[in-house]
Protein backbone atom coordinates (compact mmCIF):
# COMPACT_ATOMS: atom_id res chain seq x y z
CA UNK A 1 0.00 0.00 0.00
CA UNK A 2 1.16 3.94 -0.68
CA UNK A 3 -0.29 6.85 1.21
CA UNK A 4 -2.94 8.28 -1.49
CA UNK A 5 -2.37 12.16 -2.36
CA UNK A 6 -5.28 14.71 -1.67
CA UNK A 7 -4.99 16.38 -5.11
CA UNK A 8 -7.35 16.61 -7.53
CA UNK A 9 -8.43 19.20 -10.34
CA UNK A 10 -10.86 22.20 -10.20
CA UNK A 11 -13.64 20.05 -11.79
CA UNK A 12 -13.48 16.97 -9.65
CA UNK A 13 -13.91 19.24 -6.57
CA UNK A 14 -16.52 21.15 -7.76
CA UNK A 15 -17.93 17.92 -8.34
CA UNK A 16 -17.99 16.66 -5.15
CA UNK A 17 -18.87 19.58 -3.42
CA UNK A 18 -22.25 19.76 -5.33
CA UNK A 19 -22.67 15.96 -4.78
CA UNK A 20 -22.11 16.55 -0.95
CA UNK A 21 -24.00 19.50 -0.95
CA UNK A 22 -27.23 18.26 -2.59
CA UNK A 23 -27.23 15.99 0.58
CA UNK A 24 -27.05 19.23 2.84
CA UNK A 25 -26.66 22.44 1.54
CA UNK A 26 -24.58 24.45 4.20
CA UNK A 27 -21.44 25.47 2.47
CA UNK A 28 -19.24 27.84 4.00
CA UNK A 29 -16.00 29.87 2.67
CA UNK A 30 -12.86 31.02 4.38
CA UNK A 31 -10.98 34.31 3.84
CA UNK A 32 -12.23 37.84 4.96
CA UNK A 33 -13.90 40.20 2.87
CA UNK A 34 -11.58 40.70 -0.48
CA UNK A 35 -8.91 38.48 1.14
CA UNK A 36 -8.27 34.75 0.37
CA UNK A 37 -11.49 33.95 -0.56
CA UNK A 38 -11.81 30.85 -2.26
CA UNK A 39 -13.22 32.05 -5.95
CA UNK A 40 -11.84 29.49 -8.08
CA UNK A 41 -13.43 26.75 -6.67
CA UNK A 42 -16.83 28.81 -6.55
CA UNK A 43 -16.66 29.64 -9.90
CA UNK A 44 -16.56 25.62 -10.66
CA UNK A 45 -19.13 24.96 -8.40
CA UNK A 46 -21.62 27.67 -9.61
CA UNK A 47 -20.73 26.25 -13.24
CA UNK A 48 -22.58 22.44 -11.77
CA UNK A 49 -25.31 24.61 -11.22
CA UNK A 50 -25.04 24.05 -7.56
CA UNK A 51 -28.11 25.78 -5.69
CA UNK A 52 -30.45 26.15 -2.81
CA UNK A 53 -27.65 26.40 -1.07
CA UNK A 54 -27.02 28.44 2.91
CA UNK A 55 -23.58 30.11 3.11
CA UNK A 56 -21.42 31.08 5.88
CA UNK A 57 -18.50 32.33 6.30
CA UNK A 58 -16.23 34.01 8.50
CA UNK A 59 -18.19 36.97 9.77
CA UNK A 60 -17.57 39.47 6.71
CA UNK A 61 -17.54 38.45 2.99
CA UNK A 62 -18.46 40.07 -0.12
CA UNK A 63 -17.67 39.52 -4.12
CA UNK A 64 -18.56 35.31 -3.81
CA UNK A 65 -21.40 35.72 -1.66
CA UNK A 66 -22.51 38.17 -4.06
CA UNK A 67 -21.77 36.33 -7.53
CA UNK A 68 -23.54 33.06 -5.88
CA UNK A 69 -26.70 34.80 -5.24
CA UNK A 70 -26.38 36.62 -9.14
CA UNK A 71 -26.09 33.05 -10.28
CA UNK A 72 -29.28 32.08 -8.33
CA UNK A 73 -27.05 29.40 -6.01
CA UNK A 74 -28.01 30.99 -2.53
CA UNK A 75 -31.37 30.51 -0.75
CA UNK A 76 -30.10 32.05 2.90
CA UNK A 77 -27.25 33.68 3.81
CA UNK A 78 -25.62 33.33 7.35
CA UNK A 79 -23.00 35.52 6.94
CA UNK A 80 -22.95 38.69 9.72
CA UNK A 81 -21.78 41.29 7.23
CA UNK A 82 -21.78 41.09 3.59
CA UNK A 83 -20.35 44.26 2.00
CA UNK A 84 -17.85 44.94 -0.90
CA UNK A 85 -16.28 48.20 1.84
CA UNK A 86 -16.25 50.56 -0.09
CA UNK A 87 -20.17 49.72 -1.19
CA UNK A 88 -23.21 47.66 -0.79
CA UNK A 89 -23.04 44.30 -2.45
CA UNK A 90 -25.73 44.87 -5.45
CA UNK A 91 -26.70 41.28 -6.07
CA UNK A 92 -27.17 40.44 -2.02
CA UNK A 93 -28.85 43.54 -1.74
CA UNK A 94 -31.69 43.44 -4.69
CA UNK A 95 -32.08 39.61 -3.92
CA UNK A 96 -32.79 40.13 -0.11
CA UNK A 97 -34.64 43.07 -0.71
CA UNK A 98 -37.13 41.45 -3.36
CA UNK A 99 -37.29 38.56 -1.10
CA UNK A 100 -35.73 36.10 -2.93
CA UNK A 101 -32.99 35.51 -0.88
CA UNK A 102 -33.03 34.94 3.01
CA UNK A 103 -30.47 37.02 4.84
CA UNK A 104 -30.05 36.25 8.81
CA UNK A 105 -29.27 38.84 11.27
CA UNK A 106 -26.06 37.54 12.85
CA UNK A 107 -22.84 38.66 14.68
CA UNK A 108 -19.61 37.62 14.57
CA UNK A 109 -19.40 35.57 17.99
CA UNK A 110 -22.70 33.19 16.93
CA UNK A 111 -20.81 32.25 13.97
CA UNK A 112 -17.36 31.72 15.76
CA UNK A 113 -18.82 30.20 18.44
CA UNK A 114 -20.77 27.70 16.54
CA UNK A 115 -17.69 26.75 14.33
CA UNK A 116 -16.24 26.74 17.69
CA UNK A 117 -18.51 23.94 19.15
CA UNK A 118 -18.86 22.14 16.40
CA UNK A 119 -14.63 21.71 16.18
CA UNK A 120 -14.39 21.64 19.89
CA UNK A 121 -16.87 18.13 19.64
CA UNK A 122 -19.08 20.57 22.41
CA UNK A 123 -23.26 20.55 22.36
CA UNK A 124 -23.17 24.62 22.46
CA UNK A 125 -20.59 27.26 22.88
CA UNK A 126 -21.97 30.00 25.13
CA UNK A 127 -21.46 33.64 24.60
CA UNK A 128 -21.85 36.96 26.66
CA UNK A 129 -20.92 39.34 25.03
CA UNK A 130 -23.98 40.35 22.95
CA UNK A 131 -25.92 43.23 24.62
CA UNK A 132 -28.56 45.85 23.45
CA UNK A 133 -28.49 45.14 19.27
CA UNK A 134 -32.13 43.92 17.85
CA UNK A 135 -30.14 41.47 15.89
CA UNK A 136 -30.86 39.54 19.27
CA UNK A 137 -34.27 39.61 18.51
CA UNK A 138 -33.89 38.15 15.09
CA UNK A 139 -30.89 35.83 15.22
CA UNK A 140 -32.01 32.04 14.84
CA UNK A 141 -28.88 30.77 16.22
CA UNK A 142 -29.03 31.85 19.62
CA UNK A 143 -30.57 30.81 22.91
CA UNK A 144 -30.46 32.42 25.50
CA UNK A 145 -29.63 30.31 29.21
CA UNK A 146 -28.66 31.30 32.24
CA UNK A 147 -25.01 30.17 33.64
CA UNK A 148 -25.45 27.09 36.08
CA UNK A 149 -22.28 28.30 37.85
CA UNK A 150 -23.21 32.42 38.41
CA UNK A 151 -26.76 32.75 37.32
CA UNK A 152 -25.60 35.08 34.25
CA UNK A 153 -28.03 35.59 31.48
CA UNK A 154 -25.85 33.95 27.97
CA UNK A 155 -26.42 32.48 24.82
CA UNK A 156 -26.35 29.05 23.55
CA UNK A 157 -25.21 28.57 19.83
CA UNK A 158 -24.99 25.05 18.76
CA UNK A 159 -22.28 23.62 16.58
CA UNK A 160 -22.48 25.05 12.80
CA UNK A 161 -21.30 22.23 11.06
CA UNK A 162 -21.03 23.02 7.23
CA UNK A 163 -21.35 19.98 4.64
CA UNK A 164 -18.83 21.36 2.54
CA UNK A 165 -16.17 23.93 3.31
CA UNK A 166 -13.94 25.82 0.30
CA UNK A 167 -10.81 27.69 1.44
CA UNK A 168 -8.05 29.45 -0.46
CA UNK A 169 -4.15 29.24 1.00
CA UNK A 170 -0.85 30.06 -0.81
CA UNK A 171 0.84 26.56 -0.55
CA UNK A 172 -0.13 22.97 0.26
CA UNK A 173 1.96 19.47 -0.08
CA UNK A 174 0.53 16.72 -1.85
CA UNK A 175 -0.81 15.37 1.32
CA UNK A 176 -3.07 18.09 1.68
CA UNK A 177 -0.53 19.76 4.61
CA UNK A 178 -1.89 23.70 4.19
CA UNK A 179 0.38 27.05 4.45
CA UNK A 180 -1.04 30.05 4.65
CA UNK A 181 1.85 32.37 3.62
CA UNK A 182 -0.77 36.03 4.41
CA UNK A 183 -0.37 37.94 7.28
CA UNK A 184 -3.94 36.78 8.76
CA UNK A 185 -5.33 33.17 8.66
CA UNK A 186 -9.09 34.67 9.58
CA UNK A 187 -11.09 32.33 10.76
CA UNK A 188 -9.97 29.02 8.27
CA UNK A 189 -8.15 26.88 10.90
CA UNK A 190 -11.38 26.57 12.90
CA UNK A 191 -14.08 25.68 9.73
CA UNK A 192 -11.05 22.89 9.01
CA UNK A 193 -12.02 21.73 12.05
CA UNK A 194 -15.68 22.01 12.63
CA UNK A 195 -16.65 21.08 8.96
CA UNK A 196 -17.85 17.53 7.26
CA UNK A 197 -15.84 17.61 3.75
CA UNK A 198 -12.65 20.83 3.31
CA UNK A 199 -11.37 21.73 0.39
CA UNK A 200 -8.62 23.92 -0.29
CA UNK A 201 -7.39 25.41 -3.45
CA UNK A 202 -3.73 26.87 -3.60
CA UNK A 203 -1.62 28.91 -5.97
CA UNK A 204 1.04 26.26 -5.92
CA UNK A 205 2.14 23.09 -4.30
CA UNK A 206 4.91 22.68 -2.45
CA UNK A 207 7.60 19.33 -2.07
CA UNK A 208 7.03 17.71 0.77
CA UNK A 209 10.44 18.69 2.32
CA UNK A 210 9.23 22.61 2.63
CA UNK A 211 6.88 20.90 4.86
CA UNK A 212 9.08 18.75 6.85
CA UNK A 213 11.58 21.42 7.11
CA UNK A 214 8.96 23.96 9.02
CA UNK A 215 6.37 21.90 10.10
CA UNK A 216 4.77 24.82 12.13
CA UNK A 217 4.11 27.11 9.51
CA UNK A 218 1.47 24.47 8.48
CA UNK A 219 -1.63 26.26 9.30
CA UNK A 220 -3.88 23.59 8.57
CA UNK A 221 -2.41 19.77 9.10
CA UNK A 222 -3.85 17.40 6.42
CA UNK A 223 -5.65 15.05 8.45
CA UNK A 224 -8.44 17.83 8.45
CA UNK A 225 -8.52 18.33 4.80
CA UNK A 226 -10.52 16.21 1.95
CA UNK A 227 -8.90 17.59 -1.04
CA UNK A 228 -6.67 20.35 -2.33
CA UNK A 229 -6.24 21.66 -5.17
CA UNK A 230 -3.88 23.72 -7.77
CA UNK A 231 -4.86 26.63 -8.46
CA UNK A 232 -2.97 29.79 -10.18
CA UNK A 233 -4.56 32.87 -9.30
CA UNK A 234 -7.24 30.80 -7.48
CA UNK A 235 -8.38 33.23 -5.03
CA UNK A 236 -9.15 36.45 -7.94
CA UNK A 237 -10.02 38.81 -7.74
CA UNK A 238 -9.63 38.85 -3.98
CA UNK A 239 -5.95 38.81 -2.81
CA UNK A 240 -3.88 36.23 -1.68
CA UNK A 241 -0.50 37.53 -0.51
CA UNK A 242 2.20 38.07 -0.89
CA UNK A 243 1.30 36.54 -3.72
CA UNK A 244 -1.14 39.27 -5.46
CA UNK A 245 -3.10 41.98 -4.31
CA UNK A 246 -7.16 41.70 -4.54
CA UNK A 247 -7.97 43.31 -8.22
CA UNK A 248 -10.66 46.60 -7.03
CA UNK A 249 -10.93 47.29 -10.51
CA UNK A 250 -12.05 44.53 -11.39
CA UNK A 251 -14.41 44.24 -8.38
CA UNK A 252 -15.72 47.52 -9.15
CA UNK A 253 -16.35 46.86 -12.45
CA UNK A 254 -19.12 43.67 -11.33
CA UNK A 255 -20.89 45.54 -8.76
CA UNK A 256 -21.09 48.02 -11.48
CA UNK A 257 -23.07 45.39 -13.53
CA UNK A 258 -24.36 44.43 -10.32
CA UNK A 259 -25.86 47.78 -9.87
CA UNK A 260 -27.50 48.19 -13.79
CA UNK A 261 -28.88 45.37 -12.79
CA UNK A 262 -30.46 46.08 -9.70
CA UNK A 263 -31.93 49.49 -11.92
CA UNK A 264 -33.18 47.00 -14.86
CA UNK A 265 -30.60 46.57 -17.51
CA UNK A 266 -29.00 42.73 -16.74
CA UNK A 267 -27.47 42.38 -19.42
CA UNK A 268 -23.76 43.25 -18.66
CA UNK A 269 -24.47 41.16 -15.55
CA UNK A 270 -25.55 38.12 -17.75
CA UNK A 271 -22.45 38.55 -20.04
CA UNK A 272 -20.36 38.62 -17.50
CA UNK A 273 -21.85 35.72 -15.67
CA UNK A 274 -21.46 33.68 -18.96
CA UNK A 275 -17.99 34.77 -19.43
CA UNK A 276 -16.40 34.42 -16.06
CA UNK A 277 -18.89 31.33 -14.39
CA UNK A 278 -20.64 29.47 -17.02
CA UNK A 279 -18.36 29.57 -19.65
CA UNK A 280 -14.79 29.66 -18.36
CA UNK A 281 -15.09 26.78 -15.38
CA UNK A 282 -11.42 26.24 -15.84
CA UNK A 283 -8.86 28.62 -14.70
CA UNK A 284 -6.65 28.80 -17.73
CA UNK A 285 -9.28 30.35 -19.63
CA UNK A 286 -10.65 32.43 -16.70
CA UNK A 287 -6.81 33.21 -16.59
CA UNK A 288 -6.79 34.44 -20.11
CA UNK A 289 -10.10 36.36 -20.04
CA UNK A 290 -8.50 38.45 -16.77
CA UNK A 291 -5.32 39.26 -19.66
CA UNK A 292 -1.59 38.81 -18.62
CA UNK A 293 -0.66 42.35 -17.86
CA UNK A 294 -3.23 42.60 -15.36
CA UNK A 295 -2.19 39.66 -12.99
CA UNK A 296 1.40 41.07 -13.25
CA UNK A 297 -0.11 44.25 -12.25
CA UNK A 298 -1.54 42.45 -9.30
CA UNK A 299 1.50 39.89 -7.85
CA UNK A 300 3.73 43.51 -8.77
CA UNK A 301 1.99 45.04 -6.02
CA UNK A 302 1.69 42.42 -3.75
CA UNK A 303 6.02 41.81 -4.08
CA UNK A 304 6.21 45.36 -3.83
CA UNK A 305 5.47 45.68 -0.35
CA UNK B 1 -13.56 80.48 4.02
CA UNK B 2 -10.53 78.60 2.62
CA UNK B 3 -9.23 75.72 4.60
CA UNK B 4 -5.39 73.91 4.68
CA UNK B 5 -6.52 70.84 6.05
CA UNK B 6 -9.84 68.14 4.83
CA UNK B 7 -12.71 67.67 6.75
CA UNK B 8 -11.32 63.93 7.29
CA UNK B 9 -8.15 65.01 8.38
CA UNK B 10 -10.01 66.97 11.15
CA UNK B 11 -11.86 64.12 12.23
CA UNK B 12 -8.69 62.06 12.29
CA UNK B 13 -7.10 64.71 14.85
CA UNK B 14 -10.19 65.03 17.06
CA UNK B 15 -10.41 61.31 17.74
CA UNK B 16 -6.44 60.72 18.01
CA UNK B 17 -6.54 63.62 20.97
CA UNK B 18 -8.81 61.51 22.38
CA UNK B 19 -7.05 58.28 23.12
CA UNK B 20 -4.47 57.86 25.54
CA UNK B 21 -1.05 56.26 25.76
CA UNK B 22 -0.94 52.57 26.81
CA UNK B 23 -4.86 51.73 25.61
CA UNK B 24 -5.65 49.08 23.61
CA UNK B 25 -7.58 49.04 20.67
CA UNK B 26 -8.90 48.81 17.16
CA UNK B 27 -10.18 50.51 14.09
CA UNK B 28 -13.41 48.49 13.29
CA UNK B 29 -14.59 48.19 9.70
CA UNK B 30 -14.55 51.05 7.05
CA UNK B 31 -11.25 51.95 8.54
CA UNK B 32 -9.69 54.47 6.61
CA UNK B 33 -10.36 57.77 9.54
CA UNK B 34 -10.32 55.86 12.83
CA UNK B 35 -6.92 54.01 11.48
CA UNK B 36 -5.47 57.44 10.60
CA UNK B 37 -6.62 58.45 14.03
CA UNK B 38 -4.79 55.43 16.24
CA UNK B 39 -1.30 55.99 13.89
CA UNK B 40 -1.36 59.63 15.31
CA UNK B 41 -2.22 59.25 18.59
CA UNK B 42 0.93 56.58 18.79
CA UNK B 43 3.49 59.03 16.80
CA UNK B 44 2.00 62.04 18.63
CA UNK B 45 1.24 61.15 22.46
CA UNK B 46 0.55 57.42 23.00
CA UNK B 47 3.74 55.56 21.07
CA UNK B 48 2.58 52.74 23.95
CA UNK B 49 -0.91 52.30 22.61
CA UNK B 50 -1.68 49.09 21.11
CA UNK B 51 -3.50 48.29 18.49
CA UNK B 52 -5.04 44.75 18.51
CA UNK B 53 -8.65 42.84 18.58
CA UNK B 54 -8.78 42.54 15.06
CA UNK B 55 -6.40 39.81 14.00
CA UNK B 56 -3.62 42.04 14.10
CA UNK B 57 -1.19 43.91 16.36
CA UNK B 58 0.61 47.15 15.04
CA UNK B 59 0.57 47.43 12.07
CA UNK B 60 3.97 49.38 10.70
CA UNK B 61 2.29 53.31 9.48
CA UNK B 62 2.62 54.12 6.33
CA UNK B 63 -0.19 53.92 4.23
CA UNK B 64 -3.74 54.17 4.38
CA UNK B 65 -6.39 51.82 2.82
CA UNK B 66 -10.39 51.72 2.56
CA UNK B 67 -10.06 49.03 4.54
CA UNK B 68 -7.45 48.04 7.34
CA UNK B 69 -8.48 44.38 6.98
CA UNK B 70 -6.07 44.03 4.07
CA UNK B 71 -2.37 42.72 4.08
CA UNK B 72 -1.59 45.37 2.15
CA UNK B 73 -1.88 47.35 5.30
CA UNK B 74 -1.00 44.64 7.74
CA UNK B 75 2.10 43.22 5.80
CA UNK B 76 4.10 44.71 7.85
CA UNK B 77 2.60 44.13 11.72
CA UNK B 78 4.00 42.81 14.70
CA UNK B 79 1.90 39.83 15.33
CA UNK B 80 -1.09 38.32 14.14
CA UNK B 81 -4.03 36.54 15.32
CA UNK B 82 -7.34 34.55 14.07
CA UNK B 83 -10.91 34.85 14.69
CA UNK B 84 -10.43 32.61 17.61
CA UNK B 85 -8.79 35.23 19.57
CA UNK B 86 -11.12 37.98 18.19
CA UNK B 87 -13.66 35.66 20.35
CA UNK B 88 -11.80 36.48 23.35
CA UNK B 89 -10.66 40.05 23.02
CA UNK B 90 -15.25 40.68 22.14
CA UNK B 91 -16.04 39.22 25.65
CA UNK B 92 -12.41 40.90 27.13
CA UNK B 93 -13.55 44.14 25.37
CA UNK B 94 -11.08 46.74 24.38
CA UNK B 95 -10.54 50.44 25.60
CA UNK B 96 -11.68 51.90 22.11
CA UNK B 97 -13.29 50.81 19.18
CA UNK B 98 -15.07 52.83 15.97
CA UNK B 99 -18.44 52.74 14.44
CA UNK B 100 -19.91 54.19 11.42
CA UNK B 101 -23.47 52.75 9.90
CA UNK B 102 -26.90 53.68 7.46
CA UNK B 103 -28.52 55.71 10.16
CA UNK B 104 -27.00 57.48 13.63
CA UNK B 105 -29.43 58.47 15.91
CA UNK B 106 -29.89 60.98 18.58
CA UNK B 107 -29.00 58.13 20.96
CA UNK B 108 -26.33 57.21 19.20
CA UNK B 109 -27.74 53.96 18.14
CA UNK B 110 -26.45 52.42 14.76
CA UNK B 111 -28.23 50.72 12.01
CA UNK B 112 -26.41 49.21 9.42
CA UNK B 113 -29.00 46.45 8.63
CA UNK B 114 -32.12 47.77 6.80
CA UNK B 115 -34.01 50.66 5.94
CA UNK B 116 -37.82 51.13 6.15
CA UNK B 117 -39.62 47.77 5.81
CA UNK B 118 -38.88 44.88 7.99
CA UNK B 119 -35.47 42.85 8.45
CA UNK B 120 -36.83 40.04 5.99
CA UNK B 121 -38.91 42.68 3.54
CA UNK B 122 -36.71 45.87 3.88
CA UNK B 123 -36.58 49.03 1.59
CA UNK B 124 -33.28 48.87 1.60
CA UNK B 125 -30.77 46.49 3.19
CA UNK B 126 -27.39 47.53 4.70
CA UNK B 127 -24.68 45.21 4.86
CA UNK B 128 -24.99 44.02 8.42
CA UNK B 129 -22.26 43.78 10.58
CA UNK B 130 -19.44 41.79 12.26
CA UNK B 131 -18.76 42.42 15.28
CA UNK B 132 -21.46 43.51 17.97
CA UNK B 133 -19.56 43.37 21.16
CA UNK B 134 -16.85 45.62 21.20
CA UNK B 135 -19.34 48.39 21.35
CA UNK B 136 -20.58 47.47 24.70
CA UNK B 137 -17.94 45.19 26.48
CA UNK B 138 -14.67 48.14 25.29
CA UNK B 139 -14.53 51.16 27.62
CA UNK B 140 -16.23 53.44 24.97
CA UNK B 141 -16.55 53.92 21.40
CA UNK B 142 -16.44 56.73 18.73
CA UNK B 143 -19.10 57.00 16.20
CA UNK B 144 -17.41 58.30 12.66
CA UNK B 145 -19.60 58.72 9.29
CA UNK B 146 -17.34 60.58 7.17
CA UNK B 147 -20.48 61.98 5.65
CA UNK B 148 -23.42 64.23 7.91
CA UNK B 149 -26.60 64.85 6.19
CA UNK B 150 -30.07 64.20 7.08
CA UNK B 151 -30.36 61.06 5.47
CA UNK B 152 -28.09 59.13 7.75
CA UNK B 153 -28.95 61.31 11.01
CA UNK B 154 -32.18 60.32 12.02
CA UNK B 155 -34.46 60.68 14.66
CA UNK B 156 -34.88 57.30 15.28
CA UNK B 157 -32.91 54.74 13.89
CA UNK B 158 -35.11 51.64 11.95
CA UNK B 159 -33.31 49.11 13.58
CA UNK B 160 -30.36 48.43 16.30
CA UNK B 161 -27.57 46.94 14.73
CA UNK B 162 -25.05 48.52 16.90
CA UNK B 163 -26.56 49.58 20.50
CA UNK B 164 -25.74 53.39 21.99
CA UNK B 165 -27.52 54.80 24.32
CA UNK B 166 -30.59 52.80 23.73
CA UNK B 167 -33.83 54.96 24.44
CA UNK B 168 -32.20 56.89 27.59
CA UNK B 169 -30.29 55.95 31.43
CA UNK B 170 -33.09 53.49 31.95
CA UNK B 171 -32.98 51.50 28.67
CA UNK B 172 -29.27 51.30 28.40
CA UNK B 173 -29.47 50.35 32.22
CA UNK B 174 -31.66 47.06 31.18
CA UNK B 175 -30.25 45.91 28.18
CA UNK B 176 -27.12 45.43 30.66
CA UNK B 177 -25.27 48.27 28.76
CA UNK B 178 -22.37 48.93 31.51
CA UNK B 179 -20.08 50.95 30.20
CA UNK B 180 -19.78 54.13 29.02
CA UNK B 181 -20.78 53.32 24.98
CA UNK B 182 -20.51 56.26 22.34
CA UNK B 183 -18.65 59.06 23.87
CA UNK B 184 -18.19 61.16 20.29
CA UNK B 185 -19.80 61.79 16.88
CA UNK B 186 -17.27 62.84 14.77
CA UNK B 187 -18.54 64.03 11.30
CA UNK B 188 -17.01 66.21 8.65
CA UNK B 189 -18.74 68.52 10.24
CA UNK B 190 -18.71 68.80 13.14
CA UNK B 191 -17.92 66.67 16.87
CA UNK B 192 -20.75 66.08 19.21
CA UNK B 193 -21.15 64.33 22.71
CA UNK B 194 -23.36 63.39 24.91
CA UNK B 195 -25.22 64.84 27.42
CA UNK B 196 -24.68 63.07 30.85
CA UNK B 197 -28.44 62.97 32.29
CA UNK B 198 -30.31 62.29 29.45
CA UNK B 199 -27.53 60.58 26.75
CA UNK B 200 -29.02 62.40 23.94
CA UNK B 201 -26.45 64.10 21.36
CA UNK B 202 -25.85 67.31 21.63
CA UNK B 203 -23.20 69.69 19.59
CA UNK B 204 -19.74 69.96 21.01
CA UNK B 205 -18.12 71.66 18.60
CA UNK B 206 -18.24 72.67 14.82
CA UNK B 207 -15.26 72.45 12.18
CA UNK B 208 -13.78 75.34 10.30
CA UNK B 209 -15.96 76.18 6.73
CA UNK B 210 -19.02 75.04 8.87
CA UNK B 211 -22.14 76.77 10.96
CA UNK B 212 -24.03 75.49 13.79
CA UNK B 213 -27.24 76.71 11.40
CA UNK B 214 -25.25 74.08 8.66
CA UNK B 215 -24.83 71.22 11.02
CA UNK B 216 -28.59 71.78 12.35
CA UNK B 217 -29.52 72.00 8.92
CA UNK B 218 -27.38 68.52 8.08
CA UNK B 219 -29.03 66.61 11.04
CA UNK B 220 -32.44 64.80 10.87
CA UNK B 221 -32.93 65.80 14.88
CA UNK B 222 -32.64 68.49 16.97
CA UNK B 223 -29.56 67.84 18.84
CA UNK B 224 -28.89 69.95 21.84
CA UNK B 225 -26.56 73.36 21.49
CA UNK B 226 -24.60 74.17 24.65
CA UNK B 227 -23.85 77.88 25.12
CA UNK B 228 -20.43 76.70 25.39
CA UNK B 229 -20.36 74.96 21.48
CA UNK B 230 -17.48 76.76 20.02
CA UNK B 231 -14.62 76.24 17.00
CA UNK B 232 -13.07 72.39 16.77
CA UNK B 233 -9.41 73.27 17.29
CA UNK B 234 -8.35 72.70 13.68
CA UNK B 235 -5.25 70.09 13.33
CA UNK B 236 -1.55 71.95 14.32
CA UNK B 237 0.86 71.90 12.04
CA UNK B 238 2.87 69.05 13.58
CA UNK B 239 -0.06 66.47 13.31
CA UNK B 240 -0.55 68.06 9.64
CA UNK B 241 3.33 67.28 9.51
CA UNK B 242 3.06 63.87 11.10
CA UNK B 243 -0.30 63.27 9.12
CA UNK B 244 0.80 63.46 5.95
CA UNK B 245 4.62 62.42 6.23
CA UNK B 246 4.28 59.42 8.11
CA UNK B 247 0.67 57.75 7.70
CA UNK B 248 -1.15 59.17 4.49
CA UNK B 249 1.66 60.27 2.29
CA UNK B 250 -0.98 59.31 -0.74
CA UNK B 251 -3.20 61.85 0.65
CA UNK B 252 -5.95 58.95 1.03
CA UNK B 253 -7.95 61.51 3.99
CA UNK B 254 -7.86 64.32 1.23
CA UNK B 255 -9.73 62.52 -1.71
Amino acid sequence: MTRSTKTIGLNEAATRAAAALNERPEICLGGLFKQSRPVALVRALLATGSDGLHVYSSPGAGYDVDLMIAAGAIDEVFVPGVTLENRLCPNFRMAVESQQVKAHALDALTIVGGLMASAHGVPFQPIAALKGSDVLKHNPLITPFDCPLTGQPLYAVPPIRPRVTLLHAQEADRWGNIRHLSTMVYADQLMARASDMVIVSVDRLVDDDVVLDDPRSVTIPAHYVDAVVEVPYGAHPTASFPNYAMDEKHIDAYADLGDAARRGDGAGLAAYLEQHVTSAPDQPQYLRNIGETRLSELQAEARAL
Amino acid sequence: MSMDFSPLEQMAVVMARDLADGELGAAGAAALVPMAAIALAREMHAPNLTIGGEMFFNPVAGHLYPSMLDDRALGRCEASETFIELFGHSHHGLDFFFHSGLQIDRYGNINLHHVGGTLHAPKMRGPGAANLSYCHTSTRFYICPTVHNVRNFVDTVDFITIPGNMSGPDSKAAAGLVNEGPRLVVTPRAVMDFDPETLRIRLKSVHCGNSVQDVLDNTGFTPDVPENTGRTPPPTADELAVLRGKIDPSGALRA
